[in-house]
């Protein structure tokens, strides 16, 4: 046995005032299956990063391929030869075809008189593909590919020129688009991969592929590598317990009271994307937590409930203060319940528009004349007045939304619900991308508003959110209610352990 | 709040009006080229007439704009109510108020039309409406035979009224202009309809999580500019006495070249009513200076065109392209992210956190 393939020590990063990576050790030996691992935001994708080049590292970081070293520390277009990534969205381009895309990373081959020499490209392409079978068809687009055949795709042109050689497939998450019948045929292609002798970083946070697949796993939780294990040693229960970090479960602060009002919001029966029969009940002041893993549906919730789901909706709810009657979920907008949405970028701000008019979008009917005139000066109190109540850091209420930082656009973004009065508060991902400072601001904020009666519904698949806010979590594995948790029941390793299936 | 010296500031700086700067510099170079011919009240007269038609077109474009939908077919709307003014009148014999009702209600039309295919169909606006421009161009051939209609019961009085009847020198058109750009200003500036137009323009899928219906806003833009681009049609054929064929072809470049360099004024980055008309001025001084300094034909279409890059450049291409030009390759469809997902990096653990 030789030295690892791939060597990595001593590797740091900072973001601004936050510490992505500290002092992380990495090291994949040939024919190995490597598995890194750890929950959302614990600095798997910084890692990757940095080693892709799209980050660099703080200075001191040691980085070898194969005994040779290479730098980490500058960013750069392609970091080496021999590390060959294939990221989460794959990288191809849909309308083109399987020869296309690989053509477009490694050049077409060309005749004598200089065009492209199509019979040439599509027997190099087919000898890329073809011993991974599933009788991809080289010329079709790959739109019209099925995913897993678009992953081998992807594979292929991270591959190619790559034969005979010892190098590193770097893949992240490459399952997170697959739907689950084709995650074992990922599986035997990323095994061959292995039986070539090169080694494989495979980036999940599941548990159940470490175990199905990989020879080896590192656990990094909190920016820190806090074990690299051989598989065969561990137990799902085990390896959970590295990655919720069992001794941590000490600082949780103790929830208050469990709320024991009456529902203010039933939902029953609730189908939508991938949740399949989901109920419950959200008693006033009562703030409730939705978390799962990625795909699990857990995020789907708070859009089905405020009727902000793109897809077909089935199900039953009823605010009860409003009526006695049941609403059809995919009717669920009439409720008019406001919803703090998961992409702030994308979904929560419109960048062209200062703090003052994000925040007044919902409540214009509120500020016009009976004539449909704004009424410009009703307009700014009410934002000033939001902007001193939730603590939003801005240089004034005309300024730009986007010179805001994270956090305090969040700010905009939820005292633009509040303002609504609703009855009940819907949140996804409240947190993501929000300085520590403000995340306790925000955590301050929902729970006076629910100590006020207000129901508050919190999606998030960070656990800090969970365990900071919530008095009873819904845990959703495979688009069903796999858990409940309530009070003190309410951990770290109680929350890894109910989405992943591990109890 | 900000104090007033710091809003007048504001207010007159190069950023905010840059575009008045330029006109003033424009006709202190033409006074000082054509001393003799360009600095006269005539002159003034041709500049303001001249464009009033050009100035309601482009003021047709704004709300769509706004909402970000690319209405390319106000230019042949303009051709078609102008010929069918001219054929109710002429060849129909019909009165001036009823030729005029029909052809609006025919713009009207253009503009449901237009607003099916689009918000309804959810054709990309850019192609929809070059499509419904050539359905239109058809419908004008019909009834054409692609010559002009000319009668004198265009020029008779109390149509030809419509676009000629003048207060000293300047002709009604130019208060229709003034009208046009006084109601889409106070639409877009005061109203929530109009705060709900830009947020559908800047960020749809925000808007509609906000409760903005931007389907429906989108639609009335639509209906807007076929009316109001109708509306230039008919005064067009009233001023000229004719119903032409490609009455509106040579306004196009010059609305959308308007519409364009007046959102970067007064309210940047937004398509708004009184930066277009003060584009349409500048656009519309520069060629009647450089006609009358150089009597060069290729030189109102060079201004244009040089007007528009400049004005975009300074602005830093904030401006909207047409999402069917905008559309990023290589997303794959297939099972999409899912909401819930985060980007790793972006809630990187604060110094000394313990848990993930």
């Amino acid at each position: 046995m030789t030295g690892p393939l791939l060597r990595v020590a001593a590797l740091s990063k900072r973001f601004g005032a936050t510490r992505a990576l500290t002092d992380v050790d990495l090291e994949v030996a040939p024919g190995e299956i490597h598995a890194l691992i750890g929950p959302n935001g614990s600095g798997k994708s910084t890692l990757i990063k940095i080693l892709a080049g799209y980050h660099h590292a703080e200075p001191g970081a040691v980085a070898e391929l194969d005994g040779e070293p290479f730098d980490l520390s500058q960013v750069a277009a392609s970091r080496h030869d021999r590390l060959r990534f294939v990221h989460q969205e794959l990288g191809l381009v849909g309308e083109l075809s399987a020869v296309d895309n690989l053509a477009l990373r490694h050049g077409f081959a060309r005749t004598a008189f200089g065009n492209i020499d199509w019979p040439e490209m599509e027997r190099r392409t087919h000898a890329l593909v073809e011993r991974f079978g599933l009788g991809i068809d080289v010329r079709r687009p790959l739109a019209a590919a099925t995913p897993v055949q678009r992953t081998v795709v992807a594979i292929a042109a991270a591959l190619q020129g790559w034969e005979g050689r010892r190098g590193v497939l770097v893949l992240d998450e490459p399952t997170a688009v697959l739907p689950p019948g084709e995650v074992a045929r990922l599986f035997d292609i990323v095994r061959e991969v292995r039986a070539a002798g090169a080694g494989v970083l495979y980036v999940s946070h599941r548990m159940d592929e470490i175990f199905a697949l990989a020879d080896r796993v590192t656990v990094i939780r909190g920016g820190r590598r806090i074990a690299t294990r051989p598989v065969a040693d561990l137990t799902p229960r085990s390896l959970a317990a590295l990655m919720a970090g069992e001794e941590m479960d000490t600082d949780h602060r103790p929830p208050s009271s469990p709320a024991t009002g009456d529902p203010v919001l039933e939902v029953r029966d609730l189908w939508a994307g991938p949740l399949r029969g989901v109920g419950f009940d959200l008693a006033r002041g009562e703030r409730l937590g939705v978390t799962g893993l990625v795909g699990s549906g857990h995020e789907i919730v708070p859009y089905a409930v405020c009727g902000a789901h793109t897809g077909r909706v089935n199900g039953r709810l009823r605010l009860t203060e409003r009526s006695t009657r049941w609403t059809e979920a995919r009717d669920a907008r009439a409720l008019g319940l406001p919803l703090v949405p998961a992409d702030r970028a994308a979904e929560g701000v419109i960048g062209d528009f200062s703090v003052g008019e994000n925040l007044t979008l919902p409540l214009l009917d509120r500020l016009r004349t009976r004539s449909g005139r704004l009424r410009r000066r009703r307009e700014a109190t009410l934002t000033e007045d939001w902007i001193n109540r939730v603590d939003v850091r801005t240089a004034g209420r005309t300024a730009r939304i986007t010179t805001l930082s994270g956090g305090n656009q969040q700010k905009v973004v939820m005292a633009r619900c509040l303002a609504q009065r609703p009855p009940v508060l819907t949140l996804c991902e409240p947190t993501a991308g929000v300085d520590i400072a403000t995340r306790l601001q925000l955590y301050d904020l929902i729970e006076r508003q629910a100590d006020q009666g207000t129901g508050v519904l919190v999606s998030s698949s960070d656990t800090q959110d969970l365990l900071a806010l919530c008095t009873r979590v819904l845990v959703v594995r495979d688009g069903r209610i796999a858990r409940e948790l309530s009070g003190p029941d309410i951990t770290e390793s109680t929350l890894v352990h109910a989405m992943e299936g591990t109890e | 709040m900000t104090s007033v010296p710091t809003r007048v500031k504001t207010t007159l700086s190069f950023r905010t009006i840059g575009a008045v700067y330029v006109w003033l510099a424009i006709v202190v170079l033409f006074s000082v080229w054509a001393p003799d011919t360009f600095p006269t009240a005539v002159t003034v007269k041709q500049v303001l007439n001249g464009n009033a038609v050009a100035g309601l077109v482009a003021l047709s474009v704004v709300p769509p704009l706004a909402a970000r939908v690319f209405d390319l077919s106000v230019a042949y709307t303009m051709s078609l109510t102008s010929v069918l003014t001219a054929h109710f009148l002429v060849s129909t014999g019909l009165g001036p108020f009823t030729a005029i009702a029909l052809a609006m209600a025919a713009a009207l039309l253009v503009g449901v039309v237009n607003a099916l295919v689009v918000v309804v169909l959810r054709v990309d606006s850019f192609i929809a409406t070059l499509a419904t421009g050539a359905l239109i161009q058809s419908l004008i051939t019909m009834v054409t035979n692609d010559s002009s209609i000319t009668g004198v019961q265009l020029l008779a009085k109390p149509f030809a009224s419509i676009a000629q009847l003048d207060a000293g020198g300047i002709t009604l058109p130019v208060l229709y202009l003034l009208l046009a750009a006084l109601a889409i200003w106070f639409v877009l500036e005061h109203t929530a309809t109009g705060r709900r137009l830009y947020a559908t323009g800047f960020n749809a899928d925000a808007a509609r999580l906000q409760g903005v219906r931007t389907d429906r806003l989108r639609f009335a833009t639509l209906v807007a500019s076929a009316l109001l681009s109708g509306f230039a049609g008919v005064v067009f054929a009233s001023s000229v006495g004719s119903g032409s064929p490609t009455a509106g072809s040579p306004y196009l470049l010059s609305a959308y070249a308007a519409a364009f360099v007046g959102a970067t004024q007064l309210r940047a980055g937004r398509f708004n009513a009184w930066g277009t008309v003060i584009a349409v001025l500048l656009l519309g001084t520069g060629i009647t200076g450089l006609g009358l300094a150089t009597s060069a034909q290729w030189a109102a279409s060079l201004f244009t065109g040089s007007v528009l890059i400049v004005a975009l450049v300074l602005t830093g291409g904030r401006i909207a392209v047409p999402t069917v030009l905008r559309r990023r390759a290589g997303k794959l469809p297939g099972p999409a992210q899912p909401e819930g997902s985060t980007d790793d990096e972006s809630r990187a653990v604060p110094a000394g956190g313990t848990r993930a």
